[in-house]
């Protein structure tokens, strides 16, 4: 029965106009689960949390850097499930989705690279080193603008989806090179300092900005993703009538 | 108010690059939206005589 419910549902996300309502009704509680918990791990990373006693204050950083790299890599993630379930079902909706992902994961792998350099300067005595895992996250920052380039070249939205699917899952390959990167070289880049699995190196005080950061920034990841499909959607359907109606019902936009 | 850190200089640009890529992430979306719906208003408006120009 609840499989029965969850493949009807699936499919229901198909229909233009169901996804735009879900797009439309989901994003600003997401923008505001953002906001709470960016408010709350902001105000612990910066007032509540002691500075660290080798590296002053400047580990303040890591609970902007490390949610971000976790996101950006997250992202990827999803953005290759999207692209198997947009290349196997062949379903528009996904499609636009996956594509909404990239410019998001993009912003992330950007800011990562950014952070991690503004916390390397002072610690490092560098702003980049062309370490395993540095280099392997500017090619993940490269990856996600090929897929928005390859995507924005085809005249044909459908068949330019199709087409920076592929090279989504190409590019899946750098995740674990990412991931492990720290592990099968020598890296000027630390280690694992957190771990899901196992006990983490870092301080407990400090744990709790860090979870807030990481669910504020995933709760973001999806309300833009929402927001920039739900774009895609009205700009690809603009002589469609569900979205005749909806810009004639919306005296306001607010609808659309 | 604002604390006073060690290495504020790389502190704050971390923390501000967020908030610009944070608003950057919402603003975006809502403008390129707007000018979307402006657009297909207008065509609309062309297709079925019902043009007001606010401009007249």
């Amino acid at each position: 029965m609840i499989f029965h419910r969850l493949k009807v549902g699936f499919h229901r996300l198909g229909s233009p106009p169901t996804f735009h309502k879900l797009c439309r009704v989901l994003s600003p509680w997401l923008w505001a689960g953002f906001l709470v918990c960016a408010a709350i791990g902001l105000y612990q990373a910066l007032y509540v949390v002691p500075p660290d006693y080798q590296q002053g204050d400047s580990y303040r950083i890591l609970f902007i850097h490390v949610p971000a790299a976790w996101q950006a890599m997250a992202g990827y993630v999803i953005m290759s499930i999207l692209a198997v379930i947009a290349l196997v079902w062949r379903i528009r909706t996904v499609e636009i989705m996956t594509m909404a992902a990239a410019p998001v994961g993009a912003a992330f792998t950007a800011l990562c690279l950014a952070t991690g350099s503004l916390w390397g300067k002072p610690m490092w005595g560098t702003w980049w080193a062309w370490d395993a895992r540095l280099t392997s996250m500017l090619v993940l920052l490269f990856i996600y603008l090929g897929i928005m380039g390859l995507y924005a070249a085809f005249e044909d939205r459908r068949k330019g989806a199709r087409v920076a699917c592929i090279l989504v899952l190409v590019g899946l390959v750098n995740i674990p090179l990412i991931h492990f990167s720290v592990e099968w070289w020598t890296t000027l880049h630390q280690g694992a300092t957190i771990r899901l699995l196992g006990e983490s190196r870092m301080h407990p005080s400090m744990m709790s900005p860090l979870i807030w950061m990481t669910v504020g920034v995933k709760l973001m990841f999806g309300a833009a993703l929402l927001d920039r499909a739900r774009n895609d959607l009205i700009d690809q359907d603009r002589r469609k009538n569900w979205i005749r109606q909806l810009i004639g019902e919306g005296a306001t936009g607010d609808n659309a | 108010m604002i604390p006073q850190l060690d290495y504020a200089f790389y502190v704050w640009s971390s923390y501000g690059l967020f908030a610009a890529i944070m608003a950057w992430q919402f603003i975006q979306p809502r403008v390129r939206r707007r000018r979307i719906i402006a657009e297909l208003r207008e065509e609309l408006a062309m297709q079925t005589g019902n043009y007001d120009d606010p401009d007249a």
